[in-house]
């Protein structure tokens, strides 16, 4: 009995030693778990949601010689850099290493990006794209858009902004940025435009304007970060003899992003902000008011299924311009139903939520919220869509979303056809 | 780099030949620092036998060792690749260069007894950049990757050396 208890230790203690270094990985180190992925030196990088997950998702698992490959070639495509390779280092703890990632960007520091690409079947198309080059901790931008879906105008024209992205320590950013637009209306918004008393809103419409925002971003604790700044905004008006007016606000956001990943491979993401923005006439600002907004989005992942809740709530005090003004109805809220039928020039009260519930690319999504004007009464609006949405792998970061989403209401179906990318 | 003939002992194991090279140091500089981070660094083994004259190459073996080392226990582990379970590890640098050397080796039943012999051994350190370099993408790196990889010349980057023992007779190696 003794001599056959041996026998299956000793065939044990042989089977551990043949599986050592591990089955499937060569490097000794597989054994380790990751305590922590980074970066060499003082450097930063804006990656692609997919690749951070793609990190968050690394750490805690033992070290994997494959899947960090894979990262550090997807990083490499993302940062368009020359080479990005791994290093592992002892960790705090014992049997666990940090990984840390060195990019090579010698031959590259430009980046070409498309960051929205959208189509609406009743609102047309909306693009951003940009141009950024980093040295050091410091990126410039330069980008072009036409947005046709965000506002209750379309605004084409070019934002300029520089970023740096450490001062002194990492937890401390600061940010420029000089926007020039020239603005487009939809008939029904200078209809309603016409029909309103001009003291109702801020400013009436304006055939461009132009925003200096310059600011400051304090990582308080991660994943806490407070950022202030000001803008300072200029409208000029249709009429070319009408003189100008200002909208020059204190800027104020606090967001929290945390992303977790639980034993049973749960992928968990909150990301939530408050956003203030207060213009006075003490910064010369012809006009005054206050513009408060709370979102949330909760994402919950496990294999191939999962749910996303977003909420979005916002209040105007005072008479803000357009541009201010909240608006659904487009390609991220109230899917289905056209801004213009529900508010031409939007509203100074909103309230809006979404669930969508994913299974590998196939999405189905329910849309709710109201906007409506301080005195009013809201008024409910329901939609619900169908769509599939994927990563593009050739692009690696991003993703593409074709949907087709129905207003909720008596009487008819009137679809509306949705194609969103985002690179 | 290429180092005196002297360096090459060939000895005999039943049917088998295998090398030895007491002076041959190939985790050394930039493969050294790269194990140091924590990466692996595969090495190409190629170990012919020549007969009557140096050109005429009898027998052939070619192997990949994939070495990486522990950053906790600062010790060195080997792979070899072909049957890719084949391993040790715990080892110190100079133990893990001759582990390799020991799991390469040749057949003695091609070998004519009359005739001179002449070892040689050349390794290679295989380019990060080298696709092959990821032993996932051929986990069991095939001989005819390799005798590629041997047929071209190497790379000016790639850190490389060739040894070649004194001639011998068959049965003048010691076991």
């Amino acid at each position: 009995m003794r001599f056959a208890l041996l026998q299956i230790l000793a065939t044990a203690a042989l089977l551990a030693q043949s599986a050592d270094p591990g089955d499937s990985d060569p490097n000794i180190n597989s054994r380790y778990t990751v305590e922590s992925i980074g970066f060499t030196g003082q450097s930063h990088y804006r990656l692609s949601s997919g690749a951070m997950e793609e990190m968050h998702r690394l750490i805690g698992a033992k070290v994997s010689t494959e899947a960090l490959t894979r990262l550090a070639r997807r990083i490499r495509s993302e940062l368009r850099a020359t080479e990005v390779t791994f290093k592992l280092a002892r960790g705090g703890e014992p049997n666990h290493v940090r990984v840390l990632l060195e990019v090579d960007k010698r031959k590259s520091n430009f980046d070409l990006s498309i960051p929205t690409f959208s189509y609406n079947s009743r609102q047309g198309w909306t693009g951003v794209a940009e141009a950024s080059t980093t040295v050091g901790a410091n990126t410039l931008t330069v980008g072009a858009l036409s947005d046709g879906d965000t506002l209750a105008e379309r605004f084409t024209g070019f934002k300029l902004k520089y970023d740096r992205l450490a001062l002194k320590t990492d937890r401390i950013r600061l940010g420029f940025e000089y926007d020039s637009y020239h603005e487009l209306y939809d008939r029904a918004t200078l209809i309603a435009l016409d029909n309103t008393p001009p003291s109702s809103l801020g400013a009436g419409a304006y055939r461009s304007r132009t925003d200096f925002e310059p600011s400051a971003t304090f990582i308080l604790a991660k994943p806490l970060t407070l950022t202030v700044g000001l803008s300072f905004e200029q409208m000029q008006p249709q009429v070319s003899a009408a003189h100008s007016e200002s909208a020059n606000a204190v800027v104020n956001t606090l967001r929290y992003h945390q992303r977790w990943e639980d034993s049973d491979a749960n992928n968990q993401e909150l990301d939530a902000g408050y956003n203030l923005r207060a213009a006075t006439r003490s910064l010369g600002s012809d006009l005054a008011y206050t513009r408060h907004m709370i979102n949330a989005r909760y994402a919950l992942r496990h294999e191939h299924q999962s749910v996303e809740v977003t909420l979005v709530a916002g209040v105007i005090y005072g008479h803000a311009p357009l541009f201010e003004r909240f608006v659904l109805g487009n390609s991220s809220t109230l899917r289905g139903w056209n801004k213009y039928d529900l508010d031409p020039l939007g509203g100074n009260r909103v309230v809006h939520g979404s669930v969508t519930y994913g299974y590998h690319i196939m999405r189905v999504f329910y849309d709710t919220g109201s906007v409506w004007d301080q005195g009013k009464s809201p008024e409910a609006k329901h939609s619900a869509g169908i769509g599939i949405s994927s990563g593009l792998g050739i692009f690696h970061k991003g993703a593409f979303l074709l949907a087709v989403a129905f207003p909720i209401r008596q009487g008819r179906a009137d679809p509306v056809f949705i194609a969103g990318m985002n690179f | 780099m290429t180092v005196s003939n002297e360096d090459l002992i060939a000895r005999r194991s039943g049917d088998l030949i295998r090398v030895t090279a007491p002076r041959l140091h190939f985790i050394t500089e930039k493969s050294l620092q790269r194990l140091h981070d924590g990466s692996i660094v595969p090495f190409d083994f190629q170990f012919s036998i020549a007969a009557g004259t140096r050109s005429n190459v009898i027998e052939r073996a070619f192997e990949r060792f994939t070495v990486s080392y522990d950053v906790w226990e600062e010790r060195f582990s080997v792979v070899r690749l072909r049957d890719f379970r084949k391993s040790a590890s715990n080892l110190s640098a100079n133990a893990a260069e001759s582990w390799c050397l020991e799991n390469i080796l040749a057949r003695t039943p091609a070998l004519p007894a009359d005739r001179q012999l002449w070892a040689r051994l050349e390794v290679r350190s295989a380019e990060p950049k080298e696709p092959s370099s990821s032993p996932y993408a051929d986990p069991g790196i095939s001989i005819t990757t390799l005798i590629g990889i041997f047929s071209r010349p190497p790379r000016p980057a790639q850190d490389h050396w060739s040894l070649e023992s004194s001639a011998f007779h068959l049965s003048d190696l010691k076991p």
